[in-house]
Formats: structure tokens, sequence, C-alpha cells
């Protein structure tokens, strides 16, 4: 459709009338453009990360570290003395940290971070770290906590994904403005945002304590808590569009040459669907299938299509269930 | 063209160093006009579109060192991005799609004739204008710098050299300068590809007002 443009004084122009009777360029869709940016901008600051060790500017800021490190021990010793609880391992648009000289950016994944230390993303940034017992935290955007301990946190606001697998009950406690959460084995998502409270349960159960007030949530549940202490539950599903973001910046564990079956459950689990292989010998076949490639960058089930691309199994989503197949057995 | 590619290589030095000033200046430049090439490369399918241009920044980013300016970089980025959609097709186990552009036309002449005199009964004519518009949108795409978005803004958004001016916070007479190689670039780029008729490109100059 020829675009009518805003004046016509030079009609007989041929290169005015071609690019008029065109009409303007298509624009990229805004969430493709944000989508983008985000895995192009972590690839940039990755390879901004390995170029500065291979040129050995690490090592002299490891030295220069050091120095400053003797120096706060001398000065700050028992601030220099806190352990490190987490380690950030994926970085997408602004993320801060607090220091005492205020926010800065944070530009490396792979930056440690002892306990007290305070984070924030921007909007449009996110941040995954990983716990030192494994557990993954993810940060959406404008959120801010901080780490207060190897198992305590703040969220003073925003939202925070928290996936931790462990089947000991020793669990995370999230203090909030609004509340503490204390989660058994889970994945969750806490927000806090103008007073109120709000957690998922992705899986596992979650108890928040209000003023010794404690309510819990189990899986598959969403309780909204407002500020004058009212609760109210409704349904979400594991596999709802509403944990994507969680998904969208879940860090991409290393694949080559990992088994097919190892992909398929890492996906499995972070999309939220129950894993089902349509026969043992499906099963058998993806633990001996062995992948080969980079997966960086790409959300989980893009991950799940690259690879499965080059082997004989699908993978076919039906509700809450994710069925793997042999690909000659796929229906229609 | 070797001045831009000599900017061009000063830009990757400045990416590869560092500089994510100079990373989100080139993203935001290329992203466009690279989801517009893998689009019409992908049946036009939007998903495909993002996923290959998401795969061909990451995958210029890594090979970032790569680069020695032998073409421009825009060009370089292209390159990249045919090869992912390349791949997307192979991993889908696919021959790639057919698609066939109007640079690949030898009628193409005929298609711009047309568009100065169309036959408005013809059924023919609302393809004739969308290829049209993918060649002028390909052309204005391949334009190296600002001129591709500076003939959008005078001649589809009718702004005044001023108004273009202020929005690249340049002079007048800068705006006014770049206008006009703009519009010598476009011309000359129609040209080249032999699509359009000397009578059609070749007539009196007028200088952008």
């Amino acid at each position: 459709m020829p675009h009518q443009p805003k004046n016509y004084q030079d009609k007989s122009d041929p290169v005015a009338s071609l690019i008029r009777a065109a009409g303007r360029r298509t624009a990229p869709p805004e969430d493709a453009y944000r989508q983008v940016l985000a895995a192009a901008t972590a690839a940039f600051r990755e390879k901004k990360s390995r170029r500065f060790e291979r040129n050995g500017l690490m090592a002299a800021a490891a030295v220069i570290f050091a120095a400053i490190a003797v120096a706060l021990v001398l000065q700050w010793r028992p601030a220099s003395l806190q352990p490190r609880v987490a380690t950030v391992v994926r970085l997408v648009g602004s993320v801060e940290l607090g220091t005492e000289q205020g926010w800065q950016a944070l530009i490396d994944a792979n930056e440690m971070l002892p306990a007290g230390a305070r984070l924030r993303t921007l909007p449009g940034g996110s941040a995954a770290l990983a716990l030192e017992d494994g557990a993954s935290l993810r940060l959406a955007a404008a959120t801010e906590v901080t780490l207060s301990g190897s198992r305590d946190l703040m969220l003073r606001s925003g939202t925070l994904y928290l996936d931790h697998r462990t089947r000991s009950g020793a669990g995370y406690r999230i203090e909030t403005p609004a509340g503490t959460a204390r989660d058994v084995g889970t994945q969750f998502e806490l927000q806090v945002r103008d007073g109120a409270l709000r957690l998922r349960v992705r899986e596992g159960r979650v108890e928040i304590d209000r003023a010794g007030q404690v309510v819990a949530g189990a899986a598959g549940e969403q309780l909204d808590f407002d500020a004058l202490g009212g609760v109210a539950r409704s349904a979400i599903a594991a596999n709802d569009r509403a944990w994507q973001w969680a998904e969208t910046i879940a860090p991409t564990p290393d694949m080559d040459g990992k088994s097919a079956a190892a992909l398929i459950a890492w996906v499995a689990r972070e999309t939220g669907h129950q894993l089902r292989y349509e026969s043992p010998d499906v099963e058998q076949r993806a633990t001996t299938v062995i992948l080969h490639g980079n997966i960086r960058h790409l959300t989980p089930l893009a991950a799940l299509d690259a690879m499965l691309a080059t082997t004989d199994l699908v993978y076919v989503l039906r509700g809450d269930t994710m069925e793997i197949r042999a690909r000659d057995s796929r229906l229609p | 063209m070797a001045d831009s590619v000599h900017v061009d290589r000063a830009v990757a030095r400045r990416i590869l160093g560092g500089d994510e000033t100079a990373f989100r200046e080139l993203f935001d430049r290329y992203f466009p006009r690279l989801y517009r090439f893998a689009l019409v490369r992908l049946e036009r399918d939007p998903e495909a579109a993002r996923d290959v241009v998401q795969q061909t920044f990451c995958n210029a980013i890594a090979r970032l060192d790569d680069y020695r300016g032998e073409a421009a970089l825009y060009t370089w980025f292209c390159q990249i991005c045919r090869n992912a959609v390349a791949d997307h097709y192979r991993r889908r186990q696919r021959a790639a799609a057919q698609v066939v552009l109007i640079e690949d036309q030898p009628d193409a002449r005929a298609i711009l004739e047309a568009l100065v005199a169309p036959a408005s009964d013809e059924p023919e004519t609302g393809v004739w204008r969308q290829q049209v518009h993918r060649l002028v949108e390909a052309t204005l795409d391949a334009l190296p710098g600002r001129y591709g978005d500076v003939l959008e803004w005078k001649y589809i958004d009718g702004q005044s050299v001023a108004e273009i001016a202020e929005r690249l916070h340049v002079g007048p007479k800068a705006a006014e300068s770049l206008l006009t190689r703009a519009r010598d670039s476009f011309r000359q780029a129609i040209s080249e590809l032999g699509y359009a008729s000397a009578e059609m490109m070749d007539s009196p100059d007028r200088r952008p007002g």
C-alpha cells in the first residue's frame, strides 16, 4: 500500500516517486527487538569478558584486586570476611551492584558476590545467579535484592524466581517489606509491588510469614496478599506463560557431549512440563544419543528444537506434558 | 564505500574494545535491516526471522575479530545472516524456501516502469507493488550509514531539511549535503542493479528543499 506523503512538492523527482510508491519499510515487532537485543547484549558482554581474560588484563586486575583486598582486610576486616554466596551467571540489559560509591554497572557474568551484596536490575534488565548450594536465583526487570547470607535474601522491590531443588528441607528465607517467605525445595516466584506481595508456586511448597501469621502456598497456586492482610488464592499452571520471563533468563547448561536425555530433562523442568517417554526404548535411545553444539542464548524450547533436529527424536507438547517420541511415530 | 569500510573497521574495533555504546548503536542501526533481510528469506515467518537475526548477532559478535574490512560491515552481517537462514532450514530438515526475489527477475525493469504508469485494473498490480516495495526496501537497507533513514524521513514522512538536521543533531547544510548524497547513492544503487531505465534515473537532479 503506497504511503501518503505529507507533501508532493517534487512529484516528478524519480527518487522521491519511487520511495513514496514503495511506502514505508516494514518495522520489526517490538518484542522481537527486545528479545534479540537481550541475547546480543549477553553475547557482547561474554565476548568482552573473554577478550579481557585473553589479553591478560584479568591477571593485572587480579593483582590490583588483591592489593585492594589486602587494604580492605586491614581497614574493614569484618566486611572483607564475608563469605561468597552467589555467582552471576547471566546478565541481560542493565544490572547494577550496590557499592560504597553508589550503584555501579555489573559488566561481567562470573562476578562472585559476597554476603551483603546488593543487586538491582533496571527496566529491561534481568539477571541469573547461581547460589552456593546450586539453586538458581533469577531477577526480573526493575528488581532490587540483597544477598543477606548463604540462605537469606531480601527482596526490596520487583520480582524474583527461585529454583531450589533440595530435598533436605533446608530452604531459603526471603524477607520482603510485606512478609517473609520460606521455601522447601521448590520453584517459585515472589513479587513485591506497591506494598502488595504476590507468590506463585510452580513446584513444592512455600510459606509466607506475615507478622507471625503463616500462610502456605502449594504447587499450582498463586497467592495475592494485599496491604491489609487479605489473601486471594488462584490457580497457575506450571507451564503458564507467566513463567516465561524466568525461562528466558535461564542459565543454559553446557550440553556439548551430553545425552539428549539430559537436555530433555532440563527443558521439561524449565518449561514446567511433566516429562513422558513414548516407550522404554525411546527413553533408552535418549540416553545414548550424544549432543554436539552450543545452545547458549537460546530459550529452553529453542535449544530443544535445535538439538533434536539432528536426532531421530521429537517432542510433542500436550497440556502440561512433554512427550518424547521416535521421529517416525510422530502424529500428524 | 572505502570511507564507510574505514568507519566500519573503527566501529568493529570499538566494539571489540568493549565499548557498549558502540555496540548498542550498531545494534539499533542493523537490527531492523537484518530483520527485513531475514524475513523475506524465511517465507515472512516473524518468529523464524527473530530467531535467525538473534543467531546472526550472536555469531557475528563471536567472530568479530575475523572482520578485516574487505566489505562493509553490514554486508558482512548479511552473509552471516544468509548462513543462519541456511542453518534454520537445515535444522528443520527442509530445503530452503524457494524465495523468488525481485533482484532475480529479468523483468524488474518492467515492474519499475509499470509503477510509474500503473495499469490499475490489472490484477497483478498489487503483487507488483509488493515486489517494488521489497526492492526499494532492500535498496534503502543496503545504503550506507543513515542514508536509508533520511530518505524515508524526507519522502515518506515529508520532513524538511531543518527537521532532519534537528533529528540528526547536525546543521542544515550538513543535513542537505547528507540528503543529496543519500539520493545519489539510492539512484546509483538502483541503476547498478540494472533495473531502472536510464530515463527514470537520469532526470535532472533536484536538490532537496
